[in-house]
């Protein structure tokens, strides 16, 4: 058995690298892994596997490696990685820890064994390659948070801002790739230990490691910042640990505003504590507004009766409370059972699907909608919550006796001739009991109180029915309900119960 | 007045606010283009302040001269608070800078009422527009919305601000016209109405013009009124069902410079608020119901979290078999998150769950034992008493690493 060496520098040359060996079917434990640059540093020694460098091992990555497999084993197949593990795969590759490749590579070897839950958490490499890929995004998250740029003097050129850090892992590209797309043709530049990018406005240049440089910048903005960054704090509710659990301690160095820390936690301590203000604004000569209360008061519409109504809890859930629409001498009146989420908003009757239906359904019976006075058996909106949206509840019987006091003030001034009672609860709420059917009334008008009822169904039972033949029925109940309606005006009252 | 002395009032009269996140805006960049700014739909924060809470966008007032008498805002008009009020233009320069250096991913901008709420609003409008329009400005933008303000100026606001606020305050109508008298239940409602039936018709109508891409949000004041945590909690459920929030934030209550002795004089437990973020975690994100967690009046526990408060309290569902059980339910096991439970499920499909996954997924342990059973282990706590697991599970006093180092890869 033959070990074999792979050098590689990057992530398409680790690619490269493993699928050939996958190909020739080569298990992990026959390759080392190393980086050529680092190879050169250390001159030739394995000191990051702390393995001795393979004497048999070839050492050209350029060179395929030995057929080590029987020749009667034909070559595997090339892997078919799935996306989700190549790019975890990807990420982890920017993690600094030695034996990167190699792990990489075993991952690989386990997934095309079939070992799938390689890439589970739950497994052991697969845990090692969540918490890589994990610090890996860390690092790219902290170095987009905590980057501090500062601004160069006009004359010395570009690049306007500088910013110097000092990455864990290897995510600079990536982090400049999100610098390019925020600060637009702006120039900047990132310096790190091990490199550092320039963006002149249009382009990205790797230059060089860079040594910080010892004279920091002056920069007008960082005061500012600083003034921000103390009178945002409220010092009533200090609570530093969540501050160093969120900012690891080695960023905090390089944070302009970690030099200000000490002492705003030691103010605070010491009283400010108290009050949330920060002490300077404290020390200010404070003014009061002289305005009177009256004055103060905002114009606004007066909230109608109907709105203040607490005659049961439903308002507290609703936006508003929606009253009858339609001419004050109108002959017919529907009665629908109670606003539902569309009108909750708009404060209007029936403007929703089910208002559409209605307008149909008028078109059909030969009935103009604008002459029809509409109004709901509950003003306010029930509703039950479900996932992110409110699911319609129908009223109980005593949410409807309570709102029966507006239907009666509706019915008092609108005296129409006849109440279409759309459903159930429209139909309870018309007349004042509980014990009624909408199938014992549908299509029978009566007489109540001095005016005709008419029964149908309420338009969102025609919208909700299962099956085209019955929604069609449905829908022609309603007209048939509404013709009835409307011949009933010309009929004299004398007339029978039906 | 020099602009760092505007500064200095002004952003200490905003930090009350605690609305701070800049995520759910579409993504954009300025590759190639002028001006500034991109947003990646995550948000970032740039830097956390003593008290804990992040830095993630330039929290301002444009003006802390207010004509309304708020008992629990420290610039109600009859406090005797130092003012200041910015120009347009200081705001929009002021964000600008912090944008350029990286410490801020965009603007939050509220304002005292000055003047009339029209007023008021055209002037939060007139710095999102400068921004969009003159500066090219493509960073991310919040304003709070004055809800008694002329809705057409809310729909503009819309086009430039990738979200919306209302504050509502208080949870109840009844603490409002006590201790907000100038303020209404009624016409925030209706603002955030319409502010949702704008994000509805953007879904509906793809085309329409932009309008507050990251939606709306609101904030709670806990502990300046009597209110216990069940009327907060349905009252977030009512306006996450109605309105579409995308967040309601909770802040307890700072007492203030000089308060008025309608609020009271201590903070309530800063617990507290924790507890209801939790709270409100699992209505958004689990499903839960307001009335599942707070079935009678009272607080949340503060010594256990909701989710084990719930457990606890329902135990007929527990244990649960994590190799038959859905993923919903998985993820109402305390010491089980969404993420997890949904790893499970991925593994099921694999193999069967065994205790040892549980402990590799980094499950609180300790937390789900009495609730969980897997292909290898039954609990033994099955009869024990709720009140018993409750005092074995409750959360230690907390103690904190003060620095915590990045665990190694
Ligand atoms: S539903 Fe009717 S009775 Fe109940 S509060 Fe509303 S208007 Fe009043």
């Amino acid at each position: 058995m033959m070990a074999v060496r792979r050098a590689v520098d990057t992530f398409a040359e680790w690619r490269e690298a493993a699928r050939e060996l996958l190909v020739h079917g080569i298990p992990p434990e026959q390759v080392t892994w190393s980086a050529p640059h680092m190879d050169d540093l250390l001159a030739g020694g394995d000191l990051f596997t702390g393995a001795p460098p393979a004497a048999e091992a070839s050492d050209n990555p350029s060179i395929p490696p030995p057929p080590t497999e029987p020749p009667d084993e034909p070559l595997r197949p090339a892997p078919h990685i799935p996306r989700s593990l190549m790019e975890m795969l990807q990420a982890a590759a920017c993690c600094r820890v030695p034996d990167r490749w190699a792990f990489l590579y075993r991952v690989i070897w386990r997934w095309q064994q079939g070992e799938h839950d390689v890439q589970s958490p739950a497994d052991e490499d697969g845990a090692r390659l969540h918490a890589m890929v994990k610090a890996v995004h860390r690092e790219e998250h902290d170095m987009h948070a905590y980057i501090r740029f500062r601004e160069r003097p006009e004359e010395a050129g570009p690049p306007r801002f500088v910013a110097w850090y000092e990455p864990r892992h290897d995510v600079l590209p990536q982090v400049a790739e999100h610098f390019v797309s925020r600060m637009g043709k702006v120039s900047w530049m990132i310096a790190t230990p091990e490199a550092s990018v320039l963006w002149d406005g249009h382009t990205l240049h790797n230059t060089g490691p860079l040594v910080r440089d010892a004279a920091d910048l002056e920069d007008t903005g960082e005061a500012l910042w600083l003034t921000y960054y103390r009178s945002v704090f409220n010092p009533a509710r200090l609570n530093t640990d969540v501050m160093h659990q969120h900012i690891p301690s080695h960023r905090w160095k390089n944070l302009p505003e970690a030099k200000i820390v000490p002492q705003m936690v030691s103010e605070a301590a010491l009283g400010a504590r108290k009050v949330g203000q920060y002490e300077a604004v404290g020390q200010r000569k404070g003014t009061t507004i002289p305005i009177a209360p009256d004055d103060a008061q905002p114009e606004r519409q007066q909230p109608s009766k109907l709105d203040e109504c607490r005659r049961c809890e439903l308002w507290q859930f609703a936006t508003q409370a929606v009253g009858g629409e339609g001419p004050k001498r109108a002959k017919i009146m529907f009665v629908g059972e109670q606003p539902g989420d569309q009108e909750d908003l708009a404060g209007q009757p029936f403007v929703g699907p089910a208002g559409k239906l209605l307008d149909r359904v008028c078109e059909a019976a030969g009935v103009d909608r604008d002459t029809i006075y509409v109004t709901n058996a509950v003003k306010h909106f029930k509703w039950e919550p479900r996932g992110k949206r409110r699911l319609h509840k129908t009223p109980v019987q005593r949410e409807i006796e309570a709102c029966h006091y507006w239907l009666d003030k509706e019915l008092a001034s609108v005296k129409p001739t006849v109440v279409v009672a759309l459903g159930a609860t429209a139909l309870k709420s018309v007349l004042r009991t509980a014990n009624v059917t909408l199938k014992d009334s549908l299509g029978k008008p009566l007489r109540h109180e001095g005016r005709w009822v008419v029964t149908t169904y309420h338009p969102s039972y025609v919208l909700r029915v299962p099956g085209e033949e019955a929604k069609r029925a449905a829908f022609n109940t309603m007209v048939e309900g509404l013709k009835l309606a409307h011949d009933l005006l010309h009929r004299p009252t004398e007339t029978p119960d039906a | 007045m020099e602009l760092k002395d505007k500064l200095e009032i002004l952003a200490d009269a905003a930090k009350y606010d605690a609305s701070c996140a800049s995520s759910g805006a579409p993504k954009r960049d300025s590759v190639d283009k002028d001006g500034l700014g991109a947003t990646n739909g995550m948000g970032i924060c740039h830097s956390y302040t003593p008290d804990g809470r992040c830095v993630s966008l330039l929290k301002i007032l444009l003006t802390n001269f207010c004509v309304y008498d708020c008992q629990y805002c420290v610039n109600r008009r009859t406090s005797n608070v130092p003012r200041a009020r910015f120009s347009v233009d200081e705001v929009v320069k002021l964000t600008h800078d912090f944008y350029l250096r990286n410490y801020i991913d965009g603007l939050f901008l509220s304002s005292g009422i000055i003047q009339s709420s029209d007023y008021t609003m055209e002037q939060l409008v007139d710095v999102a527009r400068r921004l969009r329009e003159d500066h090219q400005f493509r960073g991310y933008i919040h304003l709070k919305t004055i809800p008694d303000a002329d809705p057409r100026l809310i729909e503009l606001a819309g086009r430039y601000a990738d979200r919306l606020s209302v504050n509502i305050e208080l949870p109840t109508q009844d603490s409002v016209t006590k201790l907000a008298p100038e303020k209404s239940v009624h016409t925030i409602k209706l603002a955030m109405g319409s502010i949702r039936a704008r994000l509805d018709e953007k879904d509906d109508h793809p085309k329409a013009p932009v309008f507050a891409p990251a939606g709306q949000s609101t904030q709670m004041i806990v502990g300046a009124d009597a209110s216990d945590d069940r009327t907060i909690l349905h009252t977030a459920q009512t306006l996450y069902g109605s309105y579409k929030l995308k967040r309601v934030y909770y802040s307890a209550f700072s007492p203030i410079p000089q308060s008025p002795s309608s609020v009271p004089s201590a903070p309530p437990p800063l617990l507290r608020e924790h507890r209801l973020y939790q709270a409100d975690f699992l209505l958004r994100g689990y499903g839960f119901t307001a009335k599942e967690l707070m079935p009678a009046a009272g607080n949340l526990a503060l010594d256990i979290d909701p989710k084990l408060g719930w457990a606890l309290a329902n135990r007929a569902h527990f244990p649960l078999d994590l190799n038959r059980a859905d993923e919903s339910m998985i993820a109402r096991v305390p010491g089980i998150g969404l993420r997890t439970a949904k790893r499970l499920i991925d593994l099921r499909r694999l193999r069967r769950i065994r205790w040892e996954d549980l402990s590799r997924l980094r499950c609180s342990l300790k937390k789900l034992a009495p609730f969980v059973i897997t292909a290898d282990y039954k609990p033994a706590q099955g009869a024990a008493s709720s009140d018993l697991l409750r005092r074995n599970l409750a959360d230690a006093p907390r103690q904190m690493n003060l620095w915590p180092e990045l665990q190694a890869a």
